[in-house]
């Protein structure tokens, strides 16, 4: 009897159904085999083989989307609201077992067919075993419940840990041993490390097999390790500037980081995944270095020279990463955070000025970044108005430090006002572009300038100011503080000319020659005094100048004593008759005499300022002066008297016994001391209406400390109500804005007079 | 207070402070127009390393700034503000 040919087909067909059904391929023998291999060809040669295949791919993903994936996912829902670690890391692994025997079902299934049909001709070229890959990914892992990263996050993790356990030698030196293991966390006794070892290779190795290792892991892996490679900079390279870290961290990577890394992706399907996985880590860890160095950059560029390396590294960490942007805006705010407001002195500005030129021009030879993090500095650094003297006074001190050294490398300046273009300058075969984000508007030059003096100038951009404050600064070495080493003066002098040019220091060199000249009339006319066996009734040492060289000197109106005047005009005479047609114009108030003070058997020497001695001199035949009858006997104004008489109050001198009435302080404190004083060197010889006003405000300063020291803390309000109460009553003490008192206060705190918290305003202790 | 025990005295050494000046009955050079007090243009010392110089017409100059005038002058050797014959006062 024959079947029919539809009778066959339906018979060929349901065997190939059944047996390509995972379940049942599991028990595979020969007859099985025979007869699916018969019931192919009854399919072939009706030309219908083709949808065989169709059929199993099309069942293959109902049967993953319907049955598989939500078993697979059951293991998982019942961890909601779980909060034992061991419930997600034993779901995760039974989770594994189950896509695994799934697998190999389906597996035994796809080598049947592809037994017989060897390569799949539909819609892929791929074979099949790769195709249920992609579908694993796109039909089970399309989506993922909390909780299943949890689980892998919590597997991953103590995996990591148990991991790093074993492959760690153990330090226990001395440590008190804890009575859990570091890796399982369990009693030493009972340690689980090797099982969760054993248990950790076995699951790598199914979801390796399975197709899927990297897609389930990954993500926990690489947080894991990230978290490791932040922790070890944190507490490795954090704070150490001195040292660079580059080359340490890519071979701590690769043995320490990669050897976990090699453990999980040892199976042959994802082991190709590790190179790529070291290339992110690599440069996840840069970055991670970077963004410690970058947070941490104002101190390193403190300590410039010392933080060299740490400078070095974070160049090469540049070239690798992204991380420009973020560094130069991240340290333009440190600098301003920690620099730019009135507590700090121009002195620590300018010095982290320069360690910022000095170390960012090895972070970026082209300038760019120092031109930018430094504009707000060099803005505020401008509005100081004692810059250019700090300036100046650091490359006038004595001794040696870094504007110093830059100034004996005598290279001339370059400043940002030169016209002449920068294309002339250098070989153009070295020649570098600009780097995209420079500012348009500055010359490639003046931002390569490597010279922090030009640097410094160009705050200002002109050498005229520099020059005018190193005049005033000369000035006031030689008229007020009267220690002028010439041959020091001279030797910096030429330094300063083949810097700033002759011409800018033409009249200093003047200036330094009156000086010199003023010596040798003195000894002369000392020595001619002598011919004749005269002696004057006081030595005068006379400082004679050369007025229209010398910045314009304070005038100040004072009628000086008789016998001081007397001996000024019997020097006049004697120099009328050294230089012919020439004669001198004395400034009474400027110099400096030594005086004796005996005051009720004590002795007391100063130093001080003619008209101070003219003043305490009046005290001699009068005890008891008012204001006014003093101003009128020293032909000088009130305002002006006061402030010196200021100065005899703080010695303990004179005191103020009803207002605008001074006298004689009975007994003087420290008897039978003698005691020198030189006077408040604040008062300089030069005219600046800037100064007088310091003085005058100076007066005040005496009752701010007192209100201070009875009434501890004060707001600005406050100060300046008393003040006015207090302080602006009389006729010869002048009046004081609240802005102006403000910037008096300020600089009080930048002196460390006073301090500044919360409002109000306090004595520095 | 007792008068007679405060006492006031010097000590040697009064560092006084004063400026030149030539005596001259004229602030700038009436030649270069600059300052007696300063220098002619050719100078760069005041004073001794750029002196006045006085005609018997009691006019002064930088002595440079008249040498000069003189030289340039081919007949006559005249003071330029007054127009007299040049002489050097003694
Ligand atoms: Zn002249
Ligand atoms: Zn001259
Ligand atoms: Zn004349």
């Amino acid at each position: 009897m024959m079947e029919s040919s539809d009778e066959l087909l339906s018979k060929a067909w349901t065997v190939i159904s059944e047996q390509l059904k995972p379940s049942a391929s599991q028990n595979e023998d020969q007859l099985n085999r025979k007869e699916f291999c018969e019931a192919w060809q009854t399919l072939e040669a009706n030309n219908l083989d083709y949808i065989v295949e169709e059929w199993f791919i099309e069942t293959l993903q109902q049967d993953l989307r319907h049955r598989i994936g939500p078993l697979f996912w059951n293991f998982f829902k019942e961890l909601e609201n779980q909060t034992e670690n061991s419930a997600y890391i034993q779901k995760f692994v039974e989770s594994v077992n189950y896509l695994y025997e799934i697998t190999r079902e389906y597996r035994s299934c796809i080598n049947l067919l592809e037994s017989v049909s060897p390569l799949g001709e539909t819609a892929t070229s791929k074979n099949i075993s790769s195709l249920i890959i992609t579908f694993y990914k796109a039909i089970i892992f399309y989506t993922y419940p909390e909780t299943f990263l949890t689980s892998v996050g919590k597997y991953y993790s103590e995996a990591f840990r148990v991991f790093h356990h074993i492959n760690t030698e153990s330090h226990d030196s001395g440590e008190e041993k804890s009575p859990l293991c570091d890796g399982c966390q369990i009693d030493v006794s009972t340690c689980t490390c090797q099982e969760i070892m054993e248990t950790f290779h076995s699951v790598n190795k199914k979801l390796d097999d399975i197709g899927v290792l990297e897609k389930v892991s990954g993500a926990a892996v690489t947080s894991i390790v990230h978290s490791q490679i932040e922790s070890y900079i944190n507490t490795n390279c954090k704070g150490n500037f001195e040292t660079s870290y580059f080359e340490h961290l890519e071979k701590w990577l690769d043995t320490k980081v990669l050897g976990w890394l090699n453990s999980i992706y040892a199976g042959e399907k994802s082991h190709n995944s590790i190179s790529a996985f070291r290339g992110r880590l690599l440069h996840f860890l840069f970055e991670t270095y970077a963004n410690a160095r970058i947070e941490q950059l104002f101190m390193i560029v403190i300590d410039y020279p010392e933080s060299e390396p740490a400078i070095l590294d974070l160049k090469t960490c540049l070239e690798k990463t992204n991380l420009r942007s973020q560094l130069m805006s991240s340290l333009r705010k440190a600098l301003e955070d920690r620099l730019l407001h009135p507590g700090v002195n121009t002195t620590v500005i300018l010095s982290a000025y320069i360690s910022a030129i000095r170390s960012l021009r090895v972070l970026d030879p082209a300038g760019v970044i120092l031109e930018f993090v430094s504009e707000p500095v060099r803005k505020y650094l401008r509005s100081r108005e004692d810059t250019v003297r700090c300036i100046v006074l650091c490359l006038t001190e004595e001794g040696s430090n870094e504007l110093l050294d830059e100034l004996w490398k005598g290279q001339p300046l370059v400043l940002e006002d030169d016209t002449c273009s920068d294309e002339d300058e250098g070989d153009w075969e070295t020649w570098m572009p600009d780097p995209v984000d420079a500012d348009p508007s500055t010359t490639s030059k003046s931002r390569r300038a490597s010279d922090i003096i030009s640097m410094l100038v160009n705050i200002y951009g002109s050498k005229e100011l520099f020059v005018n404050e190193y005049r005033t600064l000369l000035t006031d070495r030689i008229l007020n503080q009267f220690n002028c080493d010439m041959d020091r003066e001279l030797r910096y002098l030429e330094m300063l000319k083949l810097r700033f040019g002759e011409s800018q220091l033409h009249y200093c060199e003047v200036m330094l020659k009156d000086v010199a000249d003023s010596k040798r009339i003195n000894s002369r006319i000392v020595q001619e005094m002598a011919l004749v066996e005269q002696k004057m009734d006081i030595d005068i040492n006379a400082l004679i100048l050369s007025a229209h060289f010398w910045p314009p000197l304070r005038e100040e109106k004072i009628t000086l004593p008789k016998e001081m005047q007397k001996s000024l005009e019997e020097y006049t005479k004697k120099f009328e008759a050294l230089k012919g047609n020439r004669t001198l114009n004395w400034k009474p108030h400027l110099g400096m005499m030594k005086i004796e003070i005996e005051h009720n058997g004590t002795n007391l020497s100063f130093s001080v300022s003619p008209v101070h001695a003219a003043i305490i001199m009046q005290f001699q035949n009068k005890a008891r002066w008012d204001v006014e009858e003093l101003s009128g006997v020293l032909q000088m104004s009130v305002s002006a008297l006061r402030r010196k008489i200021t100065y005899w109050q703080t010695q303990g001198l004179l005191k103020e016994e009803v207002p605008d009435t001074f006298v004689l302080v009975d007994e003087v404190k420290g008897q039978g001391h003698e005691v020198v004083m030189v006077e408040d060197e604040s008062e300089s010889a030069m005219a600046s209406a800037q100064q007088q006003r310091e003085e005058e405000l100076q007066v005040f300063w005496t009752y701010i400390v007192g209100m201070l020291t009875n009434l501890e803390s004060l707001p600005l309000e406050r100060i300046h109500t008393m003040l006015r109460m207090f302080a602006m009553q009389g006729p010869s003490t002048g009046e004081v804005s609240l802005p102006e008192l403000k910037g008096f206060l300020d600089r009080k705190i930048r002196e460390q007079k006073l301090v500044y918290y919360s409002g109000v305003y306090r004595l520095a202790k | 207070m007792l008068l007679d025990q405060f006492n006031f005295h010097y000590i040697s050494g009064w560092t006084a402070v004063a400026s030149w000046r030539w005596i001259a009955n004229d602030e700038n050079c009436g030649i270069c127009r600059m300052p007696f007090d300063g220098c002619c243009p050719d100078c760069k010392l005041p004073g001794d390393d750029c002196p006045l110089v006085w005609g018997q017409c009691s006019h002064c100059f930088h002595i440079h700034c008249i040498v000069k005038w003189l030289n340039s002058q081919q007949v006559h050797q005249l003071c330029p503000m007054c127009r007299q014959e040049w002489k050097f006062k003694e």
